[in-house]
């Protein structure tokens, strides 16, 4: 469970998140969508201890810092070197092997999590000779190796197709159901389905709450500042923006 | 004919050492892309010289061997604050690079004919090697392997995804920083033998040439000392028949092996 009250976040004066406040039960599925520089990341970092704060953070009843080893976090992807030759084995135990060092245990975790993203015939390969979207799979196979509790991905669809896309997406499904899932999208369309929640953030929160009460013409336009055309059908409705689809 | 000559093998014993740092902290540097790191450096180690000269013989004796590590260490702990800030290590380098080359001809400037003394390390030589140079060459080796041992998997971790290791509680920029430290105290120790536009060619093409090869970190490593070795004893050789200095030599011969990967067809693109 999170809670997050009066949350602000600066960095050196300026104001990267104001005030925000919302809770989200254990386990349940987050979706945070915002324009560029919205603070996104920055909350996520917040999360994981990363970044000092004021207000209130509650993750599990703890301070973030205290809560770090149950949190899974993967990064955006264009902050990865990927020129390291690694194999893919090594890239999902690194974290293990960093803090429980080389254990049977740590190989069969590894194992179990490549497996659980379909990746485990990939084991021995070259990390770099993969396609970005089985990267992205390795990572969150590294990312689930710690079995963590609350899984923080940051754009985890970018530059991936949508085979990958719905792959990943199959298998978030499947762990929302004892985990608690933070996704940061500018694409909520494919995830309609496994959504509970729905964080609109621009520096300030614009909305929070189910997708259907959330997503309106109103909140969009305050979010992207631009209008944001929503088309609604029985009891699905689409929105239509630049490169953005919505369908709550 | 097989008596060796003492020189040569203290030639040899540096060989193995230099191929020992190429291999570890040599690696990581290619991975992480600050391969220029190790020239900074290297004009760092003559800046220092040259001060160290300097104070010898206007104040009071001062080692320059202990000078050169002190500003290799400064640089490196310069250089790894600057890229915390400005997060582009080519940048912080760059900067580095100019100050310490300024530095490095303002005080050759003022120790006039001792400039040779400095200038030594320059060229280097694999064959004039003194017992205390190997003495002190062993020590920062042992010392290099040790702390790479112990923090190799942070330091990999930092480099290969420095937002995951953060949210880990593995501070990237600390070991970062200590991957700066223990490349720059290894060119310090590896110059005197190789001088300083070899340092390079024996630190950083071995695991470059190794890197176009290899799949992982381990054989990355292990081809890095093969080709290392191969160039320095290459160079010794040589070096004995022909009467050419021998880090030339061997400098040619790790250019040629890094051509050479080239050949291996199925390499790894890298981006
Ligand atoms: N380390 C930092 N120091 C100073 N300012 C920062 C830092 N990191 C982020 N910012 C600023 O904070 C604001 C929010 O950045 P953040 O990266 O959280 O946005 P984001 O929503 O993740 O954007 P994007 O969609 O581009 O990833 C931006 O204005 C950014 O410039
Ligand atoms: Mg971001």
């Amino acid at each position: 469970m999170i809670e997050v009250r009066n949350l602000t976040v600066k960095y050196d004066g300026h104001v990267a998140l104001e005030n925000l406040t919302f809770s989200l039960e254990h386990p349940s599925f987050l979706v945070i969508l915002g324009p560029n520089g919205a603070g996104k990341t920055t909350l996520l970092k917040t999360f994981l201890g990363l970044i000092p704060y004021e207000g209130e953070i509650r993750i599990f009843g703890k301070e973030p810092r205290e809560v770090r080893n149950l949190l899974g976090y993967m990064p955006q992807r264009d902050r990865i070197n990927r020129s390291v030759p690694l194999r893919v084995k090594d890239v999902v135990m690194m974290p293990l092997l960093v803090t429980i060092g080389l254990k049977k245990e740590v190989v069969k975790r590894a194992r179990e999590a490549l497996r659980g993203v379909g990746m485990e015939k990939y084991w021995n390969a070259d990390f770099r000779s993969l396609s970005g979207g089985q990267q992205q799979r390795v990572f969150l196979a590294r990312t689930l190796a710690r079995n963590p509790k609350a899984i923080l991905l940051d754009e985890p669809f970018s530059a991936t197709d949508v085979a990958t896309k719905m792959a990943v997406i199959k298998i978030l499904h499947r762990l929302k159901r004892e985990r608690t899932i933070i996704l940061v999208t500018h694409d909520v369309n494919p995830l309609v389905e496994c959504t509970d929640k729905v964080l609109l953030l621009n520096r300030k929160m614009i909305g929070f709450g189910r997708l259907i009460d959330v997503i309106t013409e109103e909140n969009m336009e305050r979010l992207y500042g631009t209008r944001v055309p929503i088309i609604r059908r029985e009891n699905v409705c689409y929105t239509v923006g630049g490169d953005i689809h919505v369908r709550p | 004919m097989f008596a060796l000559s003492i020189w040569v093998l203290r030639g040899i014993i540096a060989v193995i050492l230099i191929s020992l740092v190429a291999s570890t902290a040599g690696t990581f540097t290619v991975f992480k892309g600050a391969t220029f790191f190790v020239s900074g450096i290297a004009h760092a180690v003559l800046a220092g010289a040259a001060f160290g000269i300097f104070i010898t013989l206007y104040f009071f004796p001062f080692p320059e061997f202990l000078m050169t590590i002190f500003f290799a260490i400064f640089f490196a702990l310069a250089i790894g604050y600057a890229t915390h800030r400005s997060e582009n290590v080519d940048v912080s380098v760059g900067i580095m690079f100019a100050f310490s080359m300024s530095l490095a001809v303002l005080f050759l400037a003022m120790i006039k004919e001792y400039a040779s003394v400095a200038w030594g390390l320059i060229i280097g030589d694999l064959l004039l090697l003194s017992q205390e140079d190997v003495l002190w060459m062993s020590i920062a080796v042992l010392l290099i392997l040790l702390l790479f041992l112990i923090f190799r998997r942070k330091m990999l971790f930092s480099i290969f995804d420095p937002e995951g290791a953060e949210a880990m509680g593995v501070n990237p920029y600390l070991y970062e920083t200590l991957l700066y430290l223990l490349v720059g105290i290894g060119v310090v120790v590896i110059m005197k033998g190789v001088g300083a536009i070899l340092v390079y060619a024996l630190l950083i093409i071995p695991a470059a040439a190794g890197k176009r090869l290899s799949k992982g970190v381990l054989a990355t490593g292990l081809f890095a000392l093969l080709f290392s070795l191969l160039s320095g004893f290459g160079g010794i050789a040589l070096s004995v028949l022909s009467g050419i200095t021998p880090s030339a030599l061997a400098g040619l011969i790790a250019t040629f092996i890094y051509f050479l990967s080239y050949l291996k067809r199925g390499t790894v693109k890298v981006p």
